[in-house]
């Protein structure tokens, strides 16, 4: 008998997972990032747990019907969101401050669209430019679902302030927080469409930015009331912003954030 | 390949923003009539949008004037430059034809238009934005900071264009050093000539205190570098 085994021991071979040019993991890789997303209510759960099954999707045929459907979504949640806000003034703003808050990010999104594609296109990405439309919606439904999930807290503020101030920063800080993860979605769609360089969609990030930041003061009042629907006086938001804060707008609500 | 030149495709215009050498050297390397109607159409489409977006502040006729006299530029620049340009490459290095400088420099200029078409509707929301245009208006930060930005945009749009028309120029000439000199040399030609152009067919955003007219009855005085730097001296005096 010769103890030695003759067969060596079987060890499996190491099988090297697919990577993209980012270094991550090709999209679709996982089956469950194949299945389709038929309903509005799958969508949300997808973006918020798996959003690389969202951006597989967008890359399928028909993905013009996630994209309406990730929209829809987010005009709902917007005038959602934009009732509450109104309920800090109540009256007239119950319904002004979710029409203009849902008219200004839809109208934002569209402005700087196509700045967005000519960015990822110079920057080397290959996606095509109703992918990049998907990410932007995408961006919008996240941005807009984590505004509702801040609502509850934005409406126990709206009923014990009259700060306009106070709220109009209040509002700011949860849009901020909500837009970092909506980009953080969209740069994650793109690590995926073999851009070589960032600097382009870092330089649109500024640019989105500062045109929602304009957006709330072309549409003023949100928060306050006015006469009128729309302000008579042009005003960039910076110089606005410093009124605000510096109580010109605080005694009465008109004119205001 | 041939089968794609039968019918205009918008989807070239992003193969040209994204610097694909591959199929760009191949476009460049052949004669196709829908492709140049394609590139001059973006020049026309995109530079005619930003135009219209600058003009749109002094009045709607300003808007259509800009419009029409942005592209112009962008196209008489070509035209006027072309044989010197494609003197100036086998000069310098770069031994192409006619044909294919032209094409290249057209491409650049398409690449520049498509950027600046897409920043359009970021220039009209920022002059829905601003004050209306007056004599008073004129005086103020906003004035100023609206023709910098527009300066700022053209400037990008420009330089992307080269850098795309430097790729193409280091992979037909096999030499990064002889594209720099090819690439230098036109556009030291082309900003010549398109500088003085652009003055010559002002106004593009136009002035309160001066009619909306196609071009002014002093067409010739003065020069455009004077104005952006007075421009940026106002700027510089409301930090006093």
């Amino acid at each position: 008998m010769n103890d030695q085994n003759p067969i060596p021991p079987q060890i499996p071979p190491q099988i090297p997972p697919i990577v993209s040019s980012s270094g991550s993991r090709q999209l679709g890789d996982d089956p469950s990032e194949r299945i389709a997303i038929p309903n509005v209510i799958v969508a949300i759960e997808a973006i918020l747990r798996q959003p690389r099954r969202v951006m597989f999707q967008l890359r399928q045929p028909g993905a013009g019907r996630l994209i309406a459907r990730m929209l829809l979504v987010s005009v709902v949640c917007s005038l959602i969101y934009g009732v509450v806000a109104g309920t800090f003034s109540g009256g007239t703003q119950l319904w002004a401050a979710p029409v203009k808050i849902a008219a200004g990010l839809m109208i934002s999104a569209l402005i700087c669209l196509p700045s967005l594609y000519i960015f990822t296109c110079l920057g080397g990405s290959q996606a095509r430019l109703v992918e990049v439309f998907g990410l932007l919606a995408g961006l919008l439904m996240l941005m807009t679902i984590l505004l509702i999930g801040f609502a509850p807290v934005v409406w126990i503020f709206s009923q014990s302030t009259e700060s306009l101030a106070w709220m109009g920063t209040l509002h700011l800080a949860f849009w901020f927080i909500a837009t970092i993860f909506g980009l953080r979605f969209l740069e994650a769609g793109f690590s995926h469409s073999y851009a070589k360089s960032h600097a382009g969609f870092l330089t649109w990030v500024v640019i989105f930015m500062l045109v929602v930041l304009q957006m709330t003061t072309a549409l003023r009042p949100i928060l306050g009331t006015s006469k009128t629907f729309l302000p008579a006086e042009k005003k960039f938001f910076v110089a606005h912003w410093g009124n605000c804060l510096n109580g010109q707008d605080e005694a009465s609500k008109s004119e205001s954030r | 390949m041939r089968a794609e030149t039968g019918k205009l495709n918008p989807h070239e215009i992003g193969i040209l923003l994204r610097g694909e050498l591959e199929p760009v050297t191949a476009w460049i390397g052949g004669w196709d009539t829908r492709r140049f109607a394609l590139h001059i159409a973006t020049i026309i489409a995109g530079a005619g949008l930003y135009g219209a977006a600058m003009g749109w502040w002094r009045d709607p006729q300003q808007a259509l004037f800009t419009a029409i006299k942005f592209p112009l530029i962008i196209l008489l620049t070509t035209l006027g430059n072309a044989l010197l340009n494609a003197m100036l490459a086998p000069l310098l290095g770069l031994n192409i034809p006619f044909r294919q400088s032209f094409s290249a420099i057209l491409m650049s200029f398409a690449v520049a238009a498509a950027i600046l078409g897409a920043f359009s509707p970021l220039m009209a929301f920022m002059i829905w934005n601003a004050p209306p245009m007056s004599s008073a208006a004129a005086s103020e930060p906003t004035y100023n900071f609206i023709k910098l930005a527009q300066v700022a945009i053209i400037a990008f749009a420009g330089v992307a264009g080269n850098v795309r028309l430097f790729q193409l120029l280091a992979r037909l000439g096999g030499s990064r050093a002889v594209a720099r000199r090819v690439l230098f040399a036109w556009l030291a030609g082309n900003l010549f000539l398109g500088s003085q152009l652009s003055w010559i067919l002002r106004p593009f955003i136009g002035s309160p205190s001066l009619p909306v007219e196609f071009l002014r009855a002093a067409a010739l005085r003065g020069n455009f570098y004077e104005n952006v730097f007075h421009s940026l001296l106002q700027i510089l005096r409301q930090f006093d």
